[in-house]
């Protein structure tokens, strides 16, 4: 992974060339229709100009009459105007998590700073791509909100720089505020480490859904989360509540991580069936590598679509 | 039951101790921060293990070895009064007076006294109350009144005779008041003393109460032989630059024994500088006179010593000497005077050492400034020559501190020169030989001249006539000090810059008056000899039991303390050291040890340290004694007491209780087998786990 470097833009240390370089050629498409304003390469809510032909229907006092199909009116006798499915920008928003167990770090990089990592490259691909930006932070509160727009890129990444992992988080209340935020359709990434529920979660995250964005969920856990590789009996102490219990590591590595898969399956399957789609992100695996594997299973997905 | 310490019980807490290591099992170790404990909270296995209590006969054996060790460290006891059936029957309360004046150091009289109070504490039963007061001067409550007898008895073995003399009085005066409020209708009062008849006037007004009984226990003193060093007076001589001065000891042999060879000796500053050996007859007294020595303005410290006797504390006598004390007095007559003018004065003033007037007599013509250095006094008899240089050189005297007397007579003469010294102005005489002759009328008691005259039967100022007088006319009326009968001045005082003068309107001779030839003459001429020199009366040495007022002390010898700055402190005879606090000019310092105190004043730019002799009050070397019986019956009021048999249900005090029950004991030995137990069984168990 690449050391964060000194630059004009403080968040634009977490885009890092290697990993352009392996999803540049990738697009981040929205896989349902999104509200834009200017052409772009996702598909728009309205009918508009583009190559692809959509239907016909009968001419309208009113239409412009260059957009009649004059074939059809030779053949049939009757006025047809031509629709054309219209391509739009979308409007890409961040929701990034950082409680304060965001802030866990086994050895390598925190999950937020993977987190982190994991937003600018997504919010430097979808403004290359001429989307409007944005992003949301939030714990048990939203703590910062950028609304999305073309010009917001550096906002975006200045945010994302001065996240900090402080706050015991909570989900449910800051999510059903966010959605007043996004009201017209685009797509949202959100990034946590989902300690919670998968009933609770579910039900935050649905209403984005119900809303009609398209939502992508990366659950970013640490290594030591996902393996428990502990030896010596301690105390663990909860970051978030500061709860201490006296654990003997050894004696339950096996339940615990039968826990953690049944709770990550819990939630894929949640998400699948709300046709969101979730990714694990396992933060000792290189970022480039994750993303890679996660944009292009999503074009092959969109495709099959 | 109850606890002498309850609020101990609050360690009862501690008994969560041994319940969360069962419960919690608390692993000691590092801590480590892990994001969230949602799933390791959900595994059974660890829930299981924490909350399980593995041995429950142990855990039971440390809780109950705690429970014990705190209830012991909180002294139980039963308040139930049927437990206490052994204080139903027989308890009375006694209070043991011991008298431990210093006559009490007399041969092996205090050993005897502790021994005959110690006996006392040993008759006592089990649930009696003894209270131990140890009085001289005043009394002092050497142990409350307790069923502990230990206490009571440790308190008489540690008394040590005092330095002070007895008084009955105060000690019978608590034994009732702490009697009085006793619930036993047996109480007594034991009273070991060597019963001096000074200890006692019968004029102390104690009077027990029905009940209380008081049983004199008499410490014999068979040898009742003793010589007392009553006082050392001094006298004084000029020498030089200092003073020669002549101790001379007064003892007294109280017995009725003659004394042979006793050997008196003189120490000064530690040092024996001379013996002598005397005799005294019995009930006799004798001086002793000691070759003179010298002093200068340094404190010399002297004790006169006689070869020991049996009572230690009257063999010696402690006093400090210092110079300063002669009073030299110059005489100015006129050149024509007759040859006895003087004389009354002059033979006046030679008696007496306290203090020593020094005296010298000149005609007016020789009077210069030479003359007039060194001296305290000037008396001008009968002249007044206030002109030309010798006025000059007079009101210079008197300016820096001297002391002028003008008596007025036949020869002397106005000049208008002498309104500058005289407090007015005087005219011719009158004489009053046709009519009626004049004596004293108005004398100003308050004043220091004549103060000493102010007690009755102290002197009779108006027993002299005055068959003639110079008529004294003063510029301020206050400047009177006496008056003849007919309202003209006898006495007129002036002060001029530190120094006095007096005038006197009649002479000091016989010519005039017959003043000099009645009794209060020579007072009376030492009196204003003494006021003009500013003479004050040296302490010599102090007795026990005096209130000292240290700053008073140091401002007669014309330093002032500040105290906060100056910090004075005592070094007591026995070495111990006693900072004297004050705020203000009003601090005292006890004197309770015989011997020489040193006060210091560490804080002052200039240490000013002052001796102090301090001698035992010499009445209690009269070992005298009364009639033990005669003594009792005044203070109860009867002849013979009855022994009241009443039963009485005491209520003990919870110490007393407490410690009879000493319930603590055979907790904590539960408390330690229990503990033993435990660590067997533990080590069983850890071997079996293994």
């Amino acid at each position: 992974m690449a050391t964060q470097r000194h630059t004009l833009i403080p968040g634009a240390s977490f885009v890092d060339p290697k990993v352009l370089a392996r999803i540049g050629n990738l697009e981040l498409l929205a896989r349902i229709l999104v509200d834009g304003f200017i052409n772009g390469i996702h598909k728009a809510s309205s009918l508009g100009v583009s190559v692809d032909f959509a239907e016909h229907r009968g001419y309208m006092p009113g239409d412009d009459i260059r957009r009649i199909d004059w074939r059809l009116y030779a053949r049939t006798d009757r006025y047809y105007v031509k629709e054309f499915e219209a391509d739009s920008n979308a409007n890409f928003s961040v929701i990034l998590d950082v409680s304060k167990s965001m802030g866990f770090s086994s050895g390598g990089l925190s999950k937020l700073d993977y987190a982190k990592f994991l937003a600018a490259s997504l919010t430097y691909l979808a403004n290359q791509q001429r989307d409007r930006v944005g992003i949301v932070t939030f714990d048990s509160e939203i703590i910062e909100r950028v609304p999305p727009s073309a010009k917001h890129l550096d906002v975006v990444f200045h945010t994302i720089d001065r996240a900090i992992a402080g706050r015991p988080g909570l989900f449910g209340d800051p999510l059903f505020r966010m959605t007043e935020f996004f009201k017209r359709r685009g797509i949202l990434a959100l990034i946590s480490d989902f300690y919670e529920e998968p009933d609770i979660i579910l039900s935050a995250v649905k209403q984005f859904r119900a809303q009609g964005h398209d939502v992508m969920v990366f659950h970013v856990l640490d290594p030591a989360e996902l393996e428990f590789p502990y030896d010596t009996a301690s105390s663990f102490e909860d970051m978030e509540s500061g709860e201490r219990i006296p654990i003997v590591p050894e004696n339950l590595r096996e339940q615990y991580k039968k826990l953690i898969e049944e709770h990550t399956l819990a939630l894929a399957k949640s998400f699948t069936e709300q046709q969101i789609d979730y990714a694990v992100f396992n933060t000792s695996t290189p970022i480039d590598y994750a993303l890679f594997a996660f944009l292009s299973a999503r074009e092959r997905m969109a495709r099959v679509r | 039951m109850a606890f002498l310490a309850p609020l101990l019980l609050l360690g009862l807490a501690a008994l969560a101790v041994p319940v969360l290591i069962h419960l919690t099992h608390r692993e000691r170790g590092q801590v480590i921060s892990f994001p969230s404990l949602m799933f390791l909270e959900r595994v059974p296995y660890r829930s299981m293990r924490r909350q399980k209590i593995r041995n429950w006969p142990l855990f039971l054996l440390r809780c109950a070895a705690v429970i014990l060790l705190i209830l012991a460290f909180a002294r139980p006891f039963f308040t139930d009064t049927t437990s206490l059936a052994g204080t139903l029957n027989g308890g009375r309360e006694i209070v043991v007076l011991l008298d431990r004046s210093y006559s009490m150091g007399y041969s092996d009289r205090w050993q005897q006294a502790q021994a005959a109070a110690q006996e006392e504490i040993n008759t006592l039963g089990p649930n009696d109350l003894a209270t131990l007061v140890l009085f001289e001067q005043n009394a002092e409550i050497g142990a409350r009144s307790s069923v502990n007898h230990a206490s009571v008895y440790a308190a008489i073995a540690r008394a040590e005779v005092g330095a002070n003399i007895t008084r009955f009085g105060p000690a019978l005066q608590l034994a009732k008041s702490i009697l009085e409020q006793s619930e036993f209708t047996e109480r007594e009062v034991v009273l070991i003393s060597d019963f001096q008849k000074n200890g006692w006037t019968g004029d102390e007004a104690v009077s027990f109460e029905e009940g209380i009984r008081l049983r004199p226990i008499p410490i014999d003193g068979t040898d009742a032989s003793n010589v007392t060093i009553t006082s050392v007076a001094f006298e004084r001589e000029p020498f030089s630059a200092a003073e020669q001065v002549t101790a001379m000891a007064r003892l007294v042999n109280q017995s009725d024994l003659n004394v042979t060879n006793l050997l008196v000796a003189l120490e000064l500053d530690g040092h024996e500088v001379a013996t002598q050996l005397i005799d005294i007859e019995a009930s006799g007294t004798a001086t002793v006179s000691f070759d003179p020595f010298i002093v200068s303005e340094d404190q010399l410290r002297g004790t006169v010593r006689i070869s020991d006797d049996a009572l230690l504390q009257d063999n010696m006598f402690h006093f400090t000497v210092s110079s300063g004390q002669l009073v030299s007095v110059l005489i100015v007559k006129p050149d024509a005077a007759t040859l006895d003018s003087s004389l009354y004065l002059e033979n006046a003033l030679a008696v007496g050492n306290t203090p020593t007037f020094v005296t010298e007599t000149i005609t007016v013509r020789d009077l210069n400034t030479d003359v007039l250095e060194g001296r305290s006094v000037v008396i001008l008899n009968d002249t007044a020559p206030f002109d030309g240089p010798t006025g000059n050189a007079l009101v210079n005297f008197v300016g820096t501190g001297g002391g002028l007397l003008a008596v007025l007579g036949e020869s002397v003469r106005w000049t208008p020169e002498a309104s500058d010294v005289l407090p007015g102005s005087f005219g011719t005489p009158t004489a009053r030989l046709s009519s009626r002759s004049n004596v004293l009328g108005y004398v100003d008691y308050s004043h220091p001249v004549f103060d000493i005259f102010n007690a009755p039967r102290s002197g009779d100022l108006s027993s002299a006539q005055f068959f003639q007088q110079r008529p004294f006319t003063v510029t301020n009326p206050e400047s009177v000090l006496a008056r003849f009968a007919d309202g003209s001045v006898a006495l007129a005082e002036r002060r001029i810059g530190q120094g006095h003068v007096l005038v006197w309107a009649s002479t000091l001779d016989s010519y005039w008056n017959d003043l000099a030839l009645k009794p209060v003459y020579l007072p009376f001429v030492h009196q204003l000899a003494k006021h003009l020199g500013k003479y004050v009366e040296p302490t010599e040495w102090h007795t026990t039991a005096q209130l000292l007022d240290v700053a008073s002390m140091y401002a007669a010898r014309g330093h002032r303390l500040e105290f906060g700055r100056d910090d004075p402190v005592a070094v007591a005879p026995t070495g111990a050291r006693l900072p004297i606090t004050g705020t203000d000019s009003s601090v005292f310092l006890e004197l309770a040890h015989q011997g020489f105190y040193e006060i210091h004043t560490p804080g002052a730019v200039v240490d000013v340290p002052l001796a102090l002799a301090v001698n035992a009050d010499r009445s209690e070397s009269d070992l005298a004694t009364l009639d033990p019986q005669e003594l009792a019956s005044s203070v109860t009021g009867r002849a013979v007491t009855e022994r009241l048999g009443n039963l009485v249900l005491h209520e003990r005090s919870p110490e007393d209780a407490e410690e009879q029950q000493a319930l603590w004991r055979y907790l904590l030995v539960a408390a330690l087998f229990l503990l033993t137990a435990e660590t067997v069984l533990s080590n069983q168990l850890s071997q079996r786990a293994r």
